[in-house]
């Protein structure tokens, strides 16, 4: 075929994906390991790639220990409610107890970091979040990844990790290609650390034409961490635990500062407040400890983000829709406007477009919310991701096999969206765990676990010859027909992405069916998918920026087929607001109280699922206003005083 | 090498000559018009420019009346015919005469543009000179130094900063006729007239003459038509920065003209960052040249 | 809003097809020129609008929800620190803003450990990262752990 071949030997660190998680492997490795050698695998360019390509306006995940303001262990807590229990309470109080010294460093680099002028703390706009100019984070972050590594591939996408061959269930690299030049890329490398992000687009958006690229998430996600490591036969936890969003409708601006911050709030088409009236029927179905109005109402404890969503969702259908942000009130302060308008411009700008657009000012009109198509990530509002051990001196022996966010194959790291169980990090916390990884790979070379590793040079070309074949395939079938888009021998990748979508949003509790969805439904789809994979066997390629996109595809399938398993599994419904099981429409903690662990054999591509035991942080840490509005509770209910 | 004569010399002024040569300058005529005709620019640039005078009218009238956050009195303004006049000189000083419209953080391929241009406007007005009045030595200097000039310029060109290869990666092997007829055509030309200048004969007269068929009868197909349209845009760039119109881009920014800080802008909530921040950050991203790859 | 390239603004200079984490900039075949090529994969994310050092590329909101006739345009000035927008609406309604992309010049403030003192054993058999713990709380305060925090992990049913 006259494809190029460029190998990188030798590598210790071998980074792939370079967003936030990754950026964070690549700077701390090297403080770590200096005369180690790490490299870089980046799918565009670095300087703007991944979810904060555009910038962010807030840092999610801030403690303010400096500032007295929380502890790691308040973080868990909150984020254990947020996802209705189902988090790794290890991971999340190990990126929590470092995340603040990653942010301190931001602000060292060039970061404009927002300060309140009274406290001279740093601005917040939530309890966790801090106001941010983040235009410009992706660039900074990046300038400290690459100063710090031996090498930066920018362009280069990984289709597949490279595997040990001398007997251990062990990595030894990965194998890619450069979208530019076409050349085949080999990384032989004693760890790869995975941060190539969350999963867009593999449910149909709402917007189907141009709009569809003004998905929440980046279009370029594309679910390339979770395929690399399930083909490679990682095991995958809480996959089922996709999020749904309400946002601004159509441009999916963010509303976090607009709740938070400015004080905006939601109604709906008739003025009226909404939500309290679904809640009754709601506690029916996920339990009073889950959903505690009270509680919530006079303590810091959050009502869950899927239960609004629920709200919203029930609303609509009742015919009161749409949901209104009521912003008239706070747009009047000129400050808060401005605040109002940056923030979109500074991480969605997509949004102040579509205002401008439809002469839309929010101090004059309320604008439409909505919820979005779901979305497979695991660093925002859910925790998808890879099964990973958690840090020494934390975790239970069932979440802890030697090193730090190590997945089930040795020398296998990851962070950001494909470390599983660990909701809310954010990019702030995506960072943590990628410097988490760095420090934790550095160790696992210095002990000596990477000696020895062998991949031959069949498995290359056996790889090799499946990456390019999408090329192939177009260049021969093409002479079939006269011209156009429809052959009988080959799919392109877009026509392909609207088939998964379809399957996804259909049968797997997307948008269009309500996110409902059910045992039989769910196994239609999987059927439907395994057919797909046959297909996209013969997805075609034009060119490599075509290439990308039939990877891109084949990693989505993957990754929705991991999700359908997973929500096949878990037989209840344990989010509502973020999908439903028709026929088990209430949450079930006697049987349910777990996390679901999956893994596929890349040998057969059968699932084997299995419940894994949660574990909970407790001791000294609970909210005080709510553990003194339990006591004071006449007959406290036994529940409740388990929850303290 | 004899720069002191061209090859051209034995047919210095006659008809033969002077009949291609005008062919070739038709043919430009032609298609540069059947392409405006074809995809109605001046008709675009005509409604532009009206659009953009409307705007400019309705600014002046408006002052920061339609504006409710940041400040836009002043922004717009009537531009004379006087400055109308500056707005042309300058275009024809410095995008035309040294390619102005060039990104200044990219000198070199500022150069190799420059090169290209002046060889090729150097050759071919003594081609014209030499067959409607005659050789000299003069002349000829003037046409082998363009073909010389040219000849760098357009490989250089095709090797280092073709965009394909510099931002897309493409081999400099790769080639799509339509995309590349045009930095070909003048590769040919340069590299036939030298090859004709140094050793003559018919072969070299030949291909010779096939290449300057094929940069100006390429026209309406190249992006040679492309050409005529730069100073117009680059006209209309001044004059809309000039009255305010300025492609709608926003025009605040933390100094005035002199370098000095804006009370304004520092005093504005958002940018109390930087209010006792350095003048000059210096170079971010953009440090580095477009070829990540 | 996708983007799109004003045919009179546009040399061809390809720092969009560079930074373009879509990998949808690309150079025209005909004018030598760049345009979007796939739409409906443009996040409109704004980094070749950025980028471009002729602000020859501006965004047109999506066809499927935005009416003509609106503009947001920016400018990144990454020597004055700063980026500038103005969004004018459909009727003519303008907002202007201002702020801040970075307070110190670019990259000074990052460290490249080769130049650093090496870590001591006990830091690596530690919990503790870079600039650990000083950086947590800018104090002497020492990394939070089970113990400190008066805490177990517990297997069961909490909430
Ligand atoms: C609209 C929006 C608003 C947000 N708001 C905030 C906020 O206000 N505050 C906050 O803290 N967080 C916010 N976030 C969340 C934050 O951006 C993410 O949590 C974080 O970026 C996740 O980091 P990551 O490293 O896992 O993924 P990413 O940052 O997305 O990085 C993934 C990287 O992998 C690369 N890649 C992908 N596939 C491959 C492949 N096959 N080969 C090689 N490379 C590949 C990508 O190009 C990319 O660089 C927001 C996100 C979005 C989308
Ligand atoms: S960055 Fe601007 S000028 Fe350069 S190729 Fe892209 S659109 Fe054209
Ligand atoms: S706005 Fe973003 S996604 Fe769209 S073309 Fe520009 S860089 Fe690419």
């Amino acid at each position: 075929m006259g494809i190029k071949t460029i190998v990188e030997d030798n590598i210790d660190i071998l980074v792939a994906g370079a967003g936030l998680g990754g950026t964070g492997t690549a700077y701390e490795a090297r403080h770590w390991g200096r005369d180690k050698k790490i490299v870089i695998a980046e799918k565009a360019n670095i300087n703007r790639s991944g979810a904060v390509a555009q910038g962010l306006y807030a840092i999610n995940c801030y403690m303010g220990t400096r500032w007295g303001e929380n502890n790691p262990e308040d973080h868990v807590r909150y984020a254990r409610i947020d996802l209705m229990g189902m988090v790794r309470e290890d991971l999340l109080f190990d990126m929590a107890r470092h995340v603040d010294s990653a942010v301190h460093k931001f602000e060292e680099w060039g970061l404009p970091l927002m300060r309140n002028e009274k406290t001279g703390a740093y601005q917040r706009e939530g309890r966790w979040q801090i106001m941010i100019h983040g235009e410009s984070y992706k660039p900074i972050v990046a300038e400290a990844a690459t100063k710090n590594a031996d090498k930066t591939y920018n362009r280069v996408m990984i289709t597949h990790l490279l595997m040990d061959e001398s007997g251990r269930n062990r990595v030894g690299g990965a194998i890619g290609f450069n979208v530019r030049t076409g050349n085949c890329h080999v990384f032989k490398s004693k760890t790869v650390v995975v941060g190539a992000g969350g999963a867009s687009n593999i449910y149909k958006p709402r917007s189907v034409g141009e709009g569809a690229g003004r998905v929440w998430y980046a279009p370029w996600s594309s679910g390339s961490a979770y395929a690399l490591m399930i083909n490679a036969g990682a095991k995958m936890t809480q996959m089922e635990n996709r999020i749904v969003l309400a946002r601004f409708k159509d441009g999916y601006g963010p509303v976090g500062a607009y709740f938070l911050h400015l004080k905006t709030y939601t109604q709906n088409a008739y003025g009226e407040e909404y939500e309290s009236k679904h809640f009754p029927a709601l506690q029916k179905m996920v339990g009073k400890e889950y959903l505690d109005m009270e509680a919530s109402h006079r303590t810091h404890r959050p009502i869950p983000t899927c239960l609004r969503n629920h709200a919203i969702i029930q609303e609509v259908a009742a015919g009161r829709g749409p949901i209104h942000m009521v912003t008239m009130h706070a747009f009047q302060d000129p400050h808060l406007e401005e605040v109002g308008w940056e923030n979109f411009l500074g991480m969605t700008v997509g949004q102040a477009v579509l205002w401008a657009a439809t002469d839309l000012d929010p101090k004059y009109q309320n604008p439409e919310l909505t919820t979005s198509e779901p979305y497979v990530m695991g660093s925002h509002a859910t925790g998808c991701g890879a099964w990973c051990s958690g840090p020494a001196d934390v975790s239970p022996p069932e979440y802890q096999w030697g090193y730090n966010r190590m997945m089930s194959i040795e020398g296998l790291f990851g962070a950001g969206d494909a470390v599983g169980g660990t909701p809310h990090a954010f990019s702030s916390g995506s960072f943590t765990e990628g410097r988490i990884s760095g420090k934790s790979a550095c160790q696992y070379i210095d002990d000596g676990k990477a000696e020895g590793i062998v991949v031959s040079d069949s498995q290359i070309e056996k790889r090799k010859a499946e990456i390019f074949k999408p090329l192939e395939t177009y260049q021969v079938g093409r002479n079939e027909i006269v011209a156009g888009t429809v052959s009988p021998s080959y799919l392109l990748p877009h026509p392909g992405l609207q088939r998964l979508q379809k399957i996804m949003d259909e049968y797997c509790g997307g948008v269009t069916v309500n996110y409902m969805t059910n045992d039989k439904l769910l196994n239609i789809g999987l059927q439907k998918l395994k057919i797909m994979e046959e297909d996209l066997e013969k997805v075609g390629a034009e060119d490599t920026h075509q290439l990308m996109r039939a990877w891109e595809l084949k990693h989505r399938h993957r990754t929705s087929e991991c999700v359908m398993q997973h929500t096949l599994f878990r037989k209840e419904t344990r989010w509502p607001g973020y999908y439903y099981r028709g026929d088990a429409m209430k949450l079930d903690d006697k049987n349910w109280h777990c996390l679901t662990v999956s893994r596929r054999d890349p040998e057969t591509g059968e699932y084997t699922l299995e419940k894994a035991p949660l574990y909970h942080l407790v001791g000294d840490m609970e909210d005080k206003a709510l553990a003194d509005m339990k006591k004071s509770e006449k007959k406290p209910a036994k529940k409740a005083a388990k929850a303290k | 090498m004899d720069f002191a004569t061209t090859p051209l010399a034995a047919m210095a002024g006659s008809a033969g000559l002077q009949t291609y040569v005008v062919i070739m300058l038709a043919l430009v005529a032609v298609m540069t018009i059947m392409d405006v005709i074809h995809k109605k620019s001046a008709k675009y640039f005509f409604e532009d420019s009206k659009k953009a005078e409307a705007k400019v009218k309705a600014g002046i009238a408006a002052g920061s009346k339609n504006c409710s956050v940041g400040f836009e009195d002043g922004r717009y303004r009537e531009v004379s015919g006087g400055e109308k006049m500056g707005a042309a000189v300058g275009v024809v000083l410095n995008e035309v005469a040294v390619s102005g419209e060039f990104d200044s953080t990219k000198p070199l391929r500022r150069f190799v543009h420059i090169l290209t241009m002046y060889g090729t406007i150097l050759l071919s007005a003594a081609t014209i000179i030499i067959a409607f009045s005659g050789t000299g030595e003069t002349v000829s200097l003037a046409w082998n130094l363009g073909a010389l000039m040219l000849f760098v310029g357009s490989w250089w060109f095709w090797f280092v900063y073709k965009v394909d290869v510099m931002s897309e990666g493409n081999s400099w092997t790769d080639i799509d006729l339509r995309r590349d007829m045009f930095s070909l055509s003048l590769m040919a030309v340069s590299t036939t007239a030298l090859g004709w200048s140094i050793w003559g004969g018919a072969v070299w007269e030949i291909l010779a003459m096939l290449a300057g068929i094929s940069l100006f009868g390429g026209v309406y197909w190249s992006k040679f038509a492309h050409m005529f349209f730069k100073p117009f845009a680059a006209y209309d760039k001044r004059i809309k920065k000039l009255s305010g119109a300025l492609d709608n881009l926003p025009h605040e920014t933390r100094f005035d003209k002199s370098g000095a800080v804006v009370a304004q802008q520092r005093d504005r909530h958002s940018m109390e960052l930087l209010k006792d921040a350095p003048m000059n950050m210096g170079l971010g991203i953009k440090r580095e040249g477009p070829n990540h790859y | 809003m996708p983007t799109f390239v004003y045919m009179t603004r546009c040399d061809g200079c390809g720092y969009c097809v560079d930074i373009c984490p879509s990998d949808i900039m690309h150079i025209d075949k005909k004018y030598r020129r760049a345009y979007n090529i796939e739409p409906s994969m443009c996040w409109e994310c704004y980094s070749c609008v950025k980028a471009c050092p002729h602000h020859a590329i501006d965004a047109r909101g999506y066809a499927d929800f935005a009416p003509l006739g609106h503009s947001v345009r920016t400018i990144r000035d990454e020597e004055a620190g700063t980026i500038a927008w103005r969004v004018t609406f459909r009727d003519g309604r303008v907002k202007n803003f201002l702020s801040p992309i970075t307070t110190v010049p670019w990259g000074t403030g990052i460290p490249d450990f080769r130049n650093e003192p090496e870590p001591t054993e006990a830091e690596r058999n530690s919990q503790l990262l870079s600039f650990e713990p000083k950086y947590i709380r800018m104090d002497d305060g020492d990394i939070a752990t089970l113990k400190s925090q008066n805490l177990e992990m517990k297997e069961g049913v909490y909430y």
